[in-house]
């Protein structure tokens, strides 16, 4: 190979016509590595910025943590009302809120997976929320209830079941409704924020039911 | 520029000047400055130096080329190289990273054991049964266990608990941690600063421990002499729920208990089963 060029350009160098060639070429090559170029710094920008799923510290991942959490309680509120509630209603309307939120965890979940990120988070819980409402001492978010209140519930019978849950039920959900507006702020992921009106949405409608059946009930 | 010859700097001038311009201007000084290298005999290395940088254009004028024209393209390839490496570097990263399972996170906490790998046998069974069982780990790791969980929504026991309950949570995905008895209560309340409020994880004392500490999920188990041991929270947050062998399973609502005492409690009527 050496000696091919060595010997090759004693020849073409004596055509001019060659070097205009070659300089074409040139430029030719030029635009394309300029244009490869452009494209490569194109993708670049648009893999790091749009397709971009949201972070470890991101609002959308601190939603879907405490949100799951928050829904987890409400689970187990929701249980005890099917399970225990006197008015056939209240039995019906835990039924359909356990089977709802715990249906919405599992998409929270699948958001988490699809976002490469742990199910539990490294952040404090609430520390995504804009508006510095921080969890309460006891590490509880907006409306959830105590462990005491929580331990009432279950040691609860008859009527009693029923007050115990509209009443928890409804500062549940307006703590849950609080943490949509949070996210609804901040957040523009389409899955995010479809869920988040759904369950503001959904949440607004149970409350209105179960402050229907506080005045039924006197 | 470094790259001309001793001779360069004096030839450079005029190549510079009918360099600038395409390539017209260059036939004329490649044939003077090659005849002059060919006629005093200089090797050819200087000229396939000189050109070496493009293949395309070695045939033609090698020296030449190279010093009236190359620095544009070099850039450029140097830029595109640079760039190219970055993006493919980037890609194989996030590749990476993304690519690294909750498995391979749990393998690379030091001091874990993996009895699903080690041990497939005692984590294999998971039938439900009624009273106290016997366990080849303790705490144990996997096996039969009892019908109702313990409640693990972040739940800090103060006394011990069941392992045939604790087992069934873990089998739901939660992380158990326990401690002996005999630690300081400061010790106490920063494992428990790690479980409290976490879905998926509860603790509780537990008698007869080896060590200080012993964190485990379904099939995996990592004992610590210190509560202050960063791998206590590393276990604890990789594993929860990902350690899970019935995914979407609950640590809430259901058939749990949320008592303690080492006897395990039969179905709680209450709940439903």
């Amino acid at each position: 190979m050496p000696n091919a060029v060595q010997d090759a350009p004693v020849d073409e160098r004596t055509s001019p016509a060659e070097p205009r060639q070659a300089s074409r070429t040139l430029r030719y090559l030029t635009l394309a590595v300029t244009a490869l170029l452009l494209l490569g710094v194109g993708w670049t920008a648009a893999t790091l910025t749009s397709g971009r799923t949201p972070g470890e510290t991101s609002a959308e991942a601190g939603f879907a943590r405490d949100m799951s959490r928050h829904h987890a309680q409400a689970v187990e509120m929701a249980m005890v009302a099917y399970a225990k509630g006197q008015n056939p209603e209240i039995r019906q309307i835990g039924y359909d809120i356990a089977l709802t939120q715990q249906a919405q965890i599992g998409q929270m979940q699948r958001w988490l997976q699809e976002w490469d990120l742990m199910p539990t988070g490294s952040r404090p819980a609430m520390e995504w929320m804009s508006d510095d409402v921080q969890p309460r001492d006891d590490g509880l978010m907006p409306g959830m209830a105590t462990r005491e209140e929580i331990a009432q519930l279950h040691e609860a019978q008859g009527a009693e079941v029923d007050q115990l849950v509209i009443k928890l039920m409804i500062n549940h959900h307006l703590g849950g409704i609080h943490m949509v507006d949070g996210v609804l702020k901040v957040s523009d992921r389409p899955e995010v924020v479809r869920m988040a009106k759904a369950m503001k949405a959904g949440q607004q409608k149970e409350i209105n039911e179960l402050r229907k059946l506080q005045q039924a009930s006197g | 520029m470094s790259i001309s010859t001793p001779g360069g700097p004096q030839r450079r001038p005029t190549v510079v000047s009918t360099g600038k311009k395409p390539a017209a201007g260059r036939p004329a000084a490649d044939a003077k400055a090659t005849g002059t290298k060919a006629g005093s005999g200089k090797p050819a290395t200087p000229q396939r130096s000189g050109g070496g940088g493009k293949g395309p254009r070695k045939p033609i004028t090698p020296v030449k080329v190279s010093q009236g024209r190359s620095w544009g393209p070099i850039a450029l390839f140097v830029a595109v190289g640079v760039l190219a490496t970055s993006i493919i570097g980037y890609g194989a990263w996030a590749a990476i990273r993304g690519s690294q399972s909750w498995e391979d996170k749990a393998a690379d906490i030091q001091g874990i054991v993996n009895f699903r790998e080690t041990d497939p046998e005692s984590v294999s069974n998971s039938e439900h049964r009624a009273g106290k069982q016997e366990y080849k780990q303790s705490p144990p790791v996997g096996g039969p266990h009892n019908n109702t969980w313990q409640r693990c929504l972040g739940d800090v026991y103060d006394a011990p608990i069941a392992a045939e309950h604790a087992l069934h949570s873990m089998e739901h995905g939660a992380v158990w941690l326990t401690y002996r008895p005999d630690l300081p209560a400061a010790d106490v309340e920063k494992l428990a600063s790690v479980i409290r409020n976490n879905d998926f994880m509860l603790m509780s004392p537990y008698e007869g421990l080896d060590k200080a500490v012993s964190i485990q999920a379904w099939g995996y188990q990592l004992k610590v002499d210190s509560a202050d041991d960063p791998r206590i929270k590393e276990f604890a947050t990789t594993l929860a729920q990902n350690a899970s062998v019935e995914p979407g399973a609950t640590c809430s609502a259901g058939n749990y208990t949320t008592g303690t005492g080492t006897e395990p409690r039969e179905l709680q009527p209450s709940m439903g089963g």
